[in-house]
């Protein structure tokens, strides 16, 4: 699975991160940053949790 | 008869929705909605109703069907007093006003503004510590919100800080049905508004706050004056009361279920989980309504162009379609995907701020207490839109 940051979208929540803390992060001017873009395993189900959960669906996975 | 008219029978009901004994325990009754349709019609209110998870977060996330243009409150004259706030607007108009609030609410500017919210959060347990037995809600979940949120905002450190709480708290009923309790509500409303322009006027702010970022920018004319007290009544609202009920509540969910509190303490990561989870099942906000702009059929069920239609956050964040067993507390659930902070281009843009503010205290309660006792159970005042309790009484050791 890859994951993609619609960067247009994204406002900085950060709900992302609580969703999947080892796959997105906050930098400190609080824009998103992807940990691992590619996943699979257990990490696909925190990806798509990440997805459903971003409130400006910014969030992508293919 | 015509053939709409026999099946609106199928999903249209007489509960009244609002009554204080409904209110006072709402879970039994959504359950019941979400049950008899994917959209109910609500006939005492002559509202369309959205129940369940799926229908309420399709919704939030179709703001070009569902508007917010002709207000989010469940009554003409609050509709027409919002009228100016972001709550009540759409793109693209919305887009120019929300980042304005969302550059003050951003986490950097927020901790910078705020100080270190982990010591004031200590501070607050230790001082609870000593003292044993102390109101969850008055003497726990009031502290770190009304010093943050109001230094924040900027408002004068006087004597009107007092009473501005209060004014929040009737806001809410203000944006209900008519009715007693609407009516109630409209004196406070008035006497905030009177404050916000005489007593909170901007060269009365505090320096660097939000309340000077937004009317810098009615200054240089990215919103107008009114677009700018009225974002300040939407500070003082739902900064203050929302966040409370969320700390409250979760404070009196983790007393009466020890197991969930031990596993907290055994693993501290959890404490954002067990906070969502107290957000999820309390949601602090429980309606906003919507206005639909064309005719939307919803699983065989048309809701006409021009309806109201009232969304549950409360009832869809207890889902069972959605969320497993979905009336237990379970801190490890991570419900980040709840619908308590609404979704789309209106979500809340305090979560970073309120989450900051409970993680803070959660934490440090982890770090320090072992047993939280419920010693009197909490008391519940009905409110038109919002949930929490108002009392209850706990020992922590």
């Amino acid at each position: 699975m890859h994951i993609d940051i619609d960067r247009g979208r994204c406002e900085g929540y950060g709900v992302c991160v609580q969703s999947a803390p080892d796959l997105f992060d906050l930098d400190d001017e609080g824009d998103p940053v992807i940990l691992r873009a590619d996943v699979d395993g257990d990490l696909t189900d925190a990806a798509a949790l990440a997805e459903r959960s971003c409130p400006m669906q910014a969030v992508q996975t293919t | 008869m015509t053939t709409t008219e026999a099946s609106r029978s199928t999903y249209s009901t007489d509960l009244d929705l609002f009554s204080d004994e409904v209110l006072l325990d709402p879970f039994p009754h959504y359950r019941h909605l979400r049950d008899l349709a994917p959209v109910v019609y609500l006939s005492k209110y002559d509202l369309f109703g959205l129940f369940r998870y799926d229908q309420v977060r399709t919704a939030l996330n179709d703001w070009e069907t569902f508007s917010s243009a002709q207000g989010v409150a469940l009554n003409p004259i609050a509709n027409e007093a919002w009228k100016d706030s972001i709550l009540c607007m759409d793109p693209p108009r919305h887009r120019t006003i929300r980042k304005v609030f969302d550059d003050a609410l951003r986490p950097k500017f927020v901790r910078k503004v705020a100080g270190d919210l982990d010591v004031q959060a200590h501070e607050i347990v230790d001082e609870l510590l000593a003292q044993g037995e102390f109101d969850g809600v008055t003497d726990f979940a009031h502290r770190l919100p009304v010093n943050v949120v109001m230094d924040l905002v900027g408002f004068p450190r006087d004597e009107n800080r007092k009473k501005i709480l209060g004014w929040a708290e009737g806001s809410f009923n203000f944006a209900g049905p008519l009715g007693d309790r609407q009516t109630a509500s409209l004196p406070g409303a008035q006497a905030q508004l009177e404050y916000l322009i005489n007593n909170a006027s901007v060269d009365k702010l505090l320096p660097d706050s939000f309340g000077r970022v937004v009317y810098g920018a009615a200054e240089k004319g990215e919103i107008t004056q009114e677009e700018a007290v009225t974002m300040m009544i939407g500070y003082a609202n739902a900064g203050l009361d929302t966040t409370i009920n969320a700390v409250a509540a979760t404070l009196w969910l983790l007393a009466v279920n020890p197991d969930q509190w031990q596993a907290v303490r055994d693993d501290h990561k959890l404490v954002p989980s067990a906070f969502l989870e107290g957000i999820r099942m309390e949601s602090p906000a429980q309606f906003f309504s919507r206005v639909t702009t064309r005719d939307v059929e919803i699983e065989g069920i048309t809701i006409p162009e021009g309806s109201r239609v009232l969304h549950s956050y409360g009832s869809a964040n207890r889902d069972e379609r959605h969320y497993p067993d979905p009336d237990r507390f379970d801190a490890a659930r991570n419900p980040v995907d709840t619908m308590a902070f609404d979704n789309g281009v209106h979500t809340c843009p305090g979560r970073t701020l309120a989450s900051m503010e409970g993680h803070a205290l959660f934490k440090a309660l982890a770090e320090k207490v072992s047993s939280i006792e419920l010693v009197e159970a909490p008391t519940w005042i009905p409110n038109s839109i919002t949930r929490g309790p108002s009392t209850y009484r706990v020992r922590i050791s």
